[in-house]
């Protein structure tokens, strides 16, 4: 499943950085279809034994052996103040990497890497009841169908984020 | 230059900050020991300061780093009328230097970073005229003086560098004097011997070439540049011996160069055993003892029968001409780009032999006596043979080497505690394992070795430093350094930097009484302060002791008291723990805040920056007698032995360093108090029980302390029980960080990889015994 991702991204690899442009990889969590940068994804992997380290906030589901590297992983459907699920052989660790920092963001199923022009793109809708607006970047629209393409920097370090860090720190 | 910067140019630049802030590091504690005693300077002090900023005024001219060339050259001008008698040293001069040593400081680093020097020209311009003004003073009036025979010289050099500053090269050569008075390292005399193996190679195979082609002036100039560069080096380590061979063979080579007959058919077979000679006497200092020549006098005797029908020494026209030769050598060795910037510049500033000759006969008069300090003072060069060579390394690549063979150990274990071997009897692969276990301990052993760099380093750094403050604070101090090759981890030295000048500032400001508080008590009026370093335990101990009036037991109870650090009156509490209070953020005893030390933010610095390193810090004082700082440091910071212990499902790893040891407890030893704290009777000591499962936040195998296993584990004198479920057994642990993203976590130093691929968290023990008492103090207050 994941080594599948992982050809498709090697694929893109190869490009150059301007051909990842309006490059989404999307996945899916819970009922819908979300997209992130694929500039940002350094590789796909399944799910493996995380360690959990302890007074971190929910989200944060501890750390995980990344070929002799150690990387933190986030529960993104934790993060997104949704119900926890468990994880089974389709989930995966999509990693990506921003501002020298290497993260694992756990997610339900990873799809595709989708081409979505910016025209394509729509900006994010005001309010929204769920506290997640603020991560979204864009609605993107394939045809008929919707990703909501997340804003990776916000996810991982916005002011909430730091604060839960900080208090869990404590 | 300055518009294209090639790689050659930026490689010679690089070599000239770093060897510009190696002199300036070894000489700045020469020159703060003037300032203590300037009345009477001692010839080869001045000597050796002349030529740090000699040589770095010919680096920085030819490199045209105008700003620093300007200051250097006002410093030496100053230096050199000292060395010749002319002027009287006094502090003010000294106090000149210290800028000049300052001034040159921040210029390399801006050098290093932008590779001009411009944008310090006004610093420059105002050193540069206290200098001048400073000689002007001195003098009286100059031009009287440099009517003499001597001076010309220099109000030529003078008058050069300031039609075309930087540009041309001074025509000084570097004093031929011996043995400077600082300390020469292990380190230096190694460097030295190899450079002077290289540079003697070169010569015989330029003696043989020029026996073949006696015509061939190129050969000459590459020979006499070789052992130019060979004397120089001697004489900077105060090898006479061999300087004065080769100043001989130089002289030879010279007046060959300059194209007079000297009294041999083949110089060559009369030269070669010169070389030998030379060759001999470094190979003796390599094998650690004193670079004698035994042969000197017949030498030297050959040498000058070989020059002696010939002319008396050259004329200033002549000089002229050398000058022009001079820069065309420089051309090409720029070229050839062969030899490091010092090397050429030492060439470059060869040209006046009657400096040289002069230079001697002051030799003669003054400095008689053979070199044995320098090789006494040089306890690393080890009787090896010599074929050791240097190589300067990019310490980024280093860590990652450090970084793959950290990955090494962990694939080793992955290896051989493969969970698909489980239960196999497998007597070669066993074997086979062993046997790389082995290599890549070594290995790693090995690595951990390149790391290490000597204290010395950040020990002299120290001297400047006691030098200023203890003239601020009026105190009288002598600072004794002892240890100053015991090897430390490089990132271990930058850590404990910053603790170190804490420490020896409050040693100062509040440890040393005034120099009439000493006398009062009956003591010498000069304090003592020790610097010390050694290896100990299996850490590397660091220690600072001064002989001051010791840390007040009232003073910081009192202060303790107020700031609710203790309960009570604090009468039951031990000495030692009343020092340890010093630790404790925000406190600080100085009746009055100085602007050295005394905001009370240092020590729990100090003590936080070793934690970061797995250090402890010790303290020891008596009131009247002084105080004594131990910091105590793992010897690597990268791999550690761990115990790995075991909680309901998941493993922790404890540093094997902080057990004490472990024990299935008995019902009968454990206590609750009211209040709720668990305490283990271990002997005659009460220890807090802290439960890892709570810690870690997971369900254990059981919840009775009697079920598992107490670890009694130790931080700075203070020690907690660990209760865990079982304890799985010992292994090398490659210490990595969390992750930045998480931060620090309490409780966590940081986490490994284990044998299956799984992370593992080793546990911070300094955090967790302070948790245990935190326990207690918040009982004891809501009690």
């Amino acid at each position: 499943m994941a080594d599948a991702k992982n050809q498709l991204l090697e694929e893109i690899d190869i490009e150059n950085e301007d051909t990842q442009k309006d490059k989404y990889l999307t996945f899916h969590l819970a009922e819908e279809d979300y997209g992130i940068e694929i500039r940002y994804v350094m590789e796909i992997i399944g799910i493996q034994k995380i360690t959990e380290v302890p007074d971190m906030p929910m989200f944060v589901k501890g750390v995980i052996n990344l070929r002799g590297k150690v990387i933190p992983v986030m529960d993104v459907r934790l993060r997104f103040n949704m119900e926890g699920r468990e994880y089974d052989d389709r989930t995966c660790i999509v990693v990506v990497r921003i501002n020298d920092h290497e993260v694992g963001l756990v997610v339900d199923e990873v799809s595709e890497v989708a081409d979505i022009p910016e025209k394509h793109v729509e900006p994010p809708p005001r309010a929204s009841r769920a506290g997640g607006s603020d991560y979204i970047q864009g609605i993107g629209k394939i045809n008929e169908e919707v990703k909501i393409l997340l804003n990776v920097n916000k996810l991982l370090f916005d002011e909430e984020m730091e604060q839960m860090l900080a208090a869990a720190g404590q | 230059m300055s518009a294209n910067i090639s790689d050659d140019q930026l490689e010679i630049i690089q070599e000239f900050v770093t060897e510009s802030r190696d002199m300036i590091d070894q000489l700045e504690p020469t020159i703060i020991e003037l300032s203590q005693d300037c009345s009477n300077p001692d010839i080869e002090t001045i000597n050796s300061i002349f030529r740090l900023f000699h040589s770095m005024k010919g680096s920085a001219g030819f490199l045209e780093f105008d700003n620093i060339a300007h200051v250097t050259h006002a410093a030496e001008n100053l230096l050199d009328l000292v060395r010749s008698g002319d002027i009287e040293l006094i502090p003010d001069h000294v106090q000149l230097l210290i800028a000049t040593c300052d001034f040159s400081k921040d210029a390399l680093d801006k050098v290093d970073e932008e590779y001009v020097d411009t944008g310090i020209k006004d610093d420059a311009d105002t050193l540069a005229n206290q200098l001048t003004q400073a000689i002007a003073v001195a003098k009286g009036e100059a031009p009287a003086e440099a009517a003499t025979e001597e001076t010309p010289t220099e109000v030529a050099v003078e008058e050069e560098v300031a039609e075309t500053p930087a540009k041309k090269e001074t025509a000084e050569t570097p004093a031929v004097d011996a043995a400077p008075e600082m300390m020469i390292s292990g380190d230096m005399v190694e460097r030295f011997v190899q450079e002077a193996e290289e540079l003697l190679q070169k010569a015989e195979d330029d003696l043989l070439a020029w026996e073949k082609e006696p015509e061939n002036e190129e050969v000459i100039h590459n020979l006499f540049r070789n052992i130019h560069s060979f004397k120089g080096n001697c004489g900077f380590f105060g090898y006479s011996e061999l300087e004065k061979l080769s100043h001989q063979l130089e002289n030879v080579l010279d007046q060959v160069k300059s194209g007079k007959p000297i009294n041999s058919d083949k110089p060559a077979d009369d030269l070669l055993p010169v070389v030998d000679a030379l060759k001999d006497g470094v190979a003796r200092l390599a094998a650690g003892d004193a670079p004698e020549v035994p042969e000197l006098p017949e030498l030297v005797d050959v040498l000058l029968h070989l020059i002696e029908a010939s002319e008396p020494p050259q004329l200033l026209g002549e000089y002229l001409v050398e000058e022009g030769v001079k820069s065309e050598a420089i051309d090409k060795a720029l070229e050839t780009q062969r030899k490091p910037v010092g090397e050429l510049l030492v060439d470059m500033g060869e040209a006046t032999p009657e400096k040289v000759e002069k230079a001697l006969e002051k030799q003669a008069k003054t400095q008689p006596q053979p070199a044995q300090k320098p090789a006494a003072g040089a306890p690393a060069a080890k009787p090896k043979a010599p074929a050791r060579q240097d190589i300067r390394v990019d310490l980024t690549k280093l860590d990652s080497l450090i970084n793959l063979i950290g990955e090494l150990v962990i694939a080793e274990n992955m290896l051989i505690h493969n969970p698909d071997l489980r239960g196999l009897e497998l007597e070669n692969f066993t074997k086979a394992g062993q046997h790389m276990s082995k290599l890549v301990r070594e290995l790693q052993e090995m690595a951990m070795t390149i790391r290490m760099i000597p204290v010395a380093g950040l020990f002299r750094r120290m001297i400047r430093l006691v030098h200023d403050i203890s003239n601020k604070a009026g105190k009288k101090v002598d600072l004794q350094l002892v240890g100053e090759e015991t090897e430390i981890d490089k990132t271990v030295i930058e850590t404990i930097s910053d603790p170190l000048v804490h420490l020896l500032r409050n040693a100062l400001d509040h440890g040393l009484e005034t120099p009439d508080e000493r006398v009062a008590a009956g003591k010498p009026e000069k304090g003592v302060l020790k610097l010390s370093a050694r290896h100990e335990e299996g850490e590397v101990w660091v220690t600072v002791e001064e002989d001051g009036r010791g840390l007040p037991r009232e003073k910081i109870l009192e202060k303790a008291i107020k700031n609710g650090l203790i309960e009570g009156d604090g009468s039951e509490l031990s000495d030692r723990e009343v020092h340890h209070l010093i630790f404790a953020p925000g406190f600080s005893t100085a009746a009055s805040i100085t602007d050295i030390s005394g905001r009370g933010v240092g020590m729990d610095v100090v003590k936080r920056n070793l934690e970061k390193i797995k250090g402890k810090i010790d303290i020891r004082s008596k009131e009247g007698q002084g105080t004594r700082f131990d910091l105590r440091i793992p010897l690597t910071l990268a791999i550690i032995d761990g115990m790995m212990v075991r909680v309901g499902a998941s493993t922790c790893i404890v540093p094997t360093l902080s057990i004490c040891e472990a024990f299935r407890p008995e019902e009968d030893n454990i206590t609750i108090t009211p209040d709720g704290t668990e305490l283990v009777k271990v002997r005659e000591e009460f220890y807090p029980i802290v439960r890892l499962h709570e810690v870690l936040d997971k369900e254990p195998e059981s919840r009775e302390v009697i079920d598992g296993i107490l670890i009694v584990l130790e931080h700075s004198d203070r020690r907690a029980a660990l209760f865990v479920d079982e304890i799985l057994g010992q292994q090398q642990t490659v210490i990595k960080g969390l992750s930045n993203f998480i931060g620090n976590v309490t409780g966590i130093s940081g986490c490994t990889i284990l044998g299956d691929g799984e992370v593992s968290l080793i546990l911070d023990v300094g955090s967790l015994v302070e948790m245990s008492e935190g326990q207690e103090n918040n009982e004891n207050l809501s009690a």
